[in-house]
């Protein structure tokens, strides 16, 4: 897995999109945006080259999995790895997301260890 | 069913079976509805009297000024105060997640100087071997450093779940909004009813006012809309020694 890959962290509570940095970072993950919801993150991902995008699911604006919808109809961004990281926990809700397209989905509360198993789950996928 | 009541069903009905024999579409329409007049007559009496009931109710509703003091200010006021536990909840995690992202690279430095330390008295008690004296001391200090190892390690992990606590913020905030938007929905339905059935807002009495400042209001919230809030509460401990200043303590 490239250390140096783009991320980018939506989340509109800062606090979230703070932890989820640092927690890249202790992974060794240095190159990370932000945004604060999927429509500022949609325009972000379309110019900025992004390697792996992780979401929350329900934000004012464009929400998580409308974004995951946006991303996976536009051709360019098509392949982006996908980790929703949300408090939203309905079997219904998982299953949406699976259809949608997700690549990996982390349930808040979640810890340091779980995001990384995640991750590395993701891109042993996406290598193979 | 009184026995008048009864001859005369009997009546419409025996009339009733005349003109369908007879096929007279004209009096067949008028028998029936008479017969069926008969039952509809409860109905709409049940229909006047739940009528009135609910205007009763409607009236007494918008007449009793809890439902306004409710809608106008109470509401408002809880929504302004869940939207002020949201924001220090925000800052306590927020100076919580800076004070952990700067303790964590102070750990990192602490570890990578003791790590280097270490390495370099290693190679000063090899070339010293035979200063005994100098070799008993680098091994204190070795073990010195290897505690430092241990423990920067303890800590760097007790740090990361500090900063992993404060994932409360984002989850309480949320549940919080989700209050909030009942209450506005709740406060827009309530005062769209007192619109339609009590016009003139009422004045919240003196008598409440007091009785609330002797239940106590809970901390002051700087963003509520109400003016008076701001103007009739302290800010700081600055605002209540001089208040109390101004009393001759």
């Amino acid at each position: 897995m490239d250390r140096n890959m783009k991320i980018l962290v939506v989340d509109d509570f800062s606090t979230m999109r703070r932890i989820i940095k640092n927690l890249l970072k202790e992974l060794g993950f240095t190159h990370i945006e932000e945004a604060d919801d999927g429509t500022t993150a949609l325009p972000m991902l379309k110019q900025g080259n992004f390697d792996f995008l992780v979401t929350d699911w329900n934000m004012p604006g464009m929400t998580g999995i409308d974004l995951l919808k946006a991303v996976r109809a536009d051709p360019a961004l098509a392949h982006l790895p996908v980790l929703m990281v949300t408090a939203e926990a309905k079997r219904e809700q998982i299953i949406m997301a699976a259809q949608a397209g997700v690549n990996g989905y982390v349930v808040k509360p979640f810890n340091g260890p779980t995001l990384k198993e995640k991750i590395d789950k993701i891109f042993e996928r996406v290598q193979s | 069913m009184d026995e008048s009541e009864k001859l005369a069903r009997l009546a419409h009905a025996r009339a009733l079976l005349a003109a369908l024999e007879v096929d007279d579409e004209a009096a067949f329409a008028v028998e029936l509805d008479a017969l069926a007049m008969g039952q509809r007559q409860p109905v709409f009496e049940e229909v006047g009297r739940m009528t009135r009931e609910v205007h009763q109710a409607l009236m007494a509703f918008a007449t009793d000024d809890r439902l306004s003091c409710l809608a106008e200010a109470e509401m408002p006021d809880a929504r302004d105060r869940l939207r002020y536990v949201i924001t220090l909840t925000d800052q306590a995690a927020n100076r919580t997640l800076a004070l952990v992202e700067e303790a964590l690279p102070v750990t990192d430095r602490l570890m990578d100087r003791s790590e280097r330390l270490r390495s370099e008295l290693a190679q000063v008690a090899r070339t010293q071997a035979d200063n005994s004296k100098l070799v008993t001391v680098i091994q204190g200090i070795t073990e010195y450093l290897d505690s430092v190892l241990n423990n920067g390690g303890v800590l760097k992990t007790q740090l990361t779940e500090v900063m992993m606590a404060q994932e409360f913020q984002d989850l309480s905030g949320q549940l919080l909004q989700r209050v909030i938007v009942l209450l506005e929905t709740l406060e827009a339905k309530m005062l769209g009813l007192l619109q339609k059935t009590h016009p003139v807002s009422a004045e919240k009495t003196e008598a409440d006012q007091s009785a609330a400042l002797r239940q106590g209001l809970g901390p002051a919230i700087p963003t509520g809309k109400n003016a008076s809030v701001k103007a009739d509460t302290v800010k700081n401990q600055d605002d209540v020694d001089d208040l109390l200043a101004s009393l001759g303590f």
